[in-house]
């Protein structure tokens, strides 16, 4: 009878096939993350273009890159900062330079012409003008990028 | 008595798990929450050129085959992009010629002439675009350029001045 009340009937849940799935769904989480989103500035919508071609992990892991995102006013959206034409210009040069720095820095030789061997990618408002555009393209290529990517959305 | 002992230590220690699966809910809670996929992009690349003067295009063919040693000038295509009200694309002059904006691949079609002409001597092209321009409609034009190029198995080269008034009439 004692032996009866004091065996109680406990119902325990296994709880390791849960934590299981649990660490399957982090693991996939944490391989998916992705810091960078700052180059995906939401406030900025493509165009759509047909025939653009998709980026390839190749392209993105060896080219060094730089993201300029650009609103439907022409200002330079970087850093979750806004900049007018005359600030975003002394960013790009600003950029440069560091480029040119680390050139040095990692014992590259300068190429002749000025060129320098990073890539622009270019994210544009559907809605900016051309006008806003080509001034910063123009101070692109005064401080040596020569490497451009248009940015565009599939149809 | 003593066999329920002895069974009792095989079994071993117990870990709990409950703390451990709370754990790893904060985590995947963390995880879910900064989670942001990247948008499906796409792009054209490109060498841009600096702006270089292009003289009208001569209906004569060269007498030499056209090479690299031709200066930059004769080798550049001028395209002239004018807008209309709301910035939409209201002609496109490819040296000489008109193109009429629609149908879509009739830019194309026209560079096609140029670019895969063998006794011409064009590998690259300056855009002057009006500067109210939008640039969703500037993308059509990069577009058909893009297509142009890879047709006729040349690197896209491009370079980007602003059309003057009366430039290109």
């Amino acid at each position: 009878m004692a032996a009866a009340l004091r065996s109680e009937f406990r119902a325990e849940p296994n709880l390791t096939p849960l934590l299981d799935v649990v660490f399957q769904l982090i693991t996939f989480f944490m391989l998916v993350i992705n810091f960078s989103s700052e180059n995906y500035d939401q406030r900025v919508r493509l165009p759509v273009a047909e025939s653009a071609q998709p980026v390839t992990d190749e392209r993105r892991v060896s080219e060094d890159r730089l993201v300029l995102n650009v609103d439907k006013d022409g200002h330079l959206l970087i850093g979750g900062e806004v900049q007018p034409l005359h600030k975003a210009i002394q960013t790009i040069k600003h950029q440069a330079d560091l480029v040119k720095l680390n050139l040095k820095a990692g014992g590259v030789k300068a190429d002749p012409s000025g060129s320098l061997p990073t890539t622009i990618i270019l994210r544009v408002d559907r809605e900016a003008t051309f006008s806003s555009l080509i001034s910063l393209i123009k101070a692109c290529e005064t401080n040596g990028f020569r490497k451009f990517r248009f940015k565009a959305m599939n149809s | 008595m003593a066999e329920r002992k002895k069974v009792r230590r095989a079994q071993g220690p117990e870990v709990p798990v409950a703390p451990m699966l709370d754990m790893a809910f904060q985590l995947l809670t963390f995880f879910v929450l900064t989670y942001k996929p990247a948008p499906a992009e796409v792009q054209f690349g490109m060498n841009l050129l600096p702006s270089q003067p292009a003289i009208p295009i001569s209906t004569e063919a060269p007498s030499d085959k056209p090479d690299d040693k031709l200066p930059a000038s004769l080798r550049t295509l001028p395209t002239f992009l004018r807008a209309g009200d709301g910035g939409r694309l209201a002609q496109i002059k490819v040296g000489e010629t008109a193109i009429p904006t629609e149908p879509k691949d009739a830019l194309e079609k026209e560079l096609d002439k140029y670019l895969q002409d063998p006794n011409l001597p064009f590998d690259q092209t300056v855009l002057k675009v009006d500067p109210r321009l939008k640039y969703a409609e500037l993308v059509k034009v990069i577009n058909a350029f893009s297509n142009a190029f890879a047709r006729a198995k040349k690197d896209p080269k491009i370079s980007f001045d602003e059309l003057a008034p009366g430039e290109g009439d």
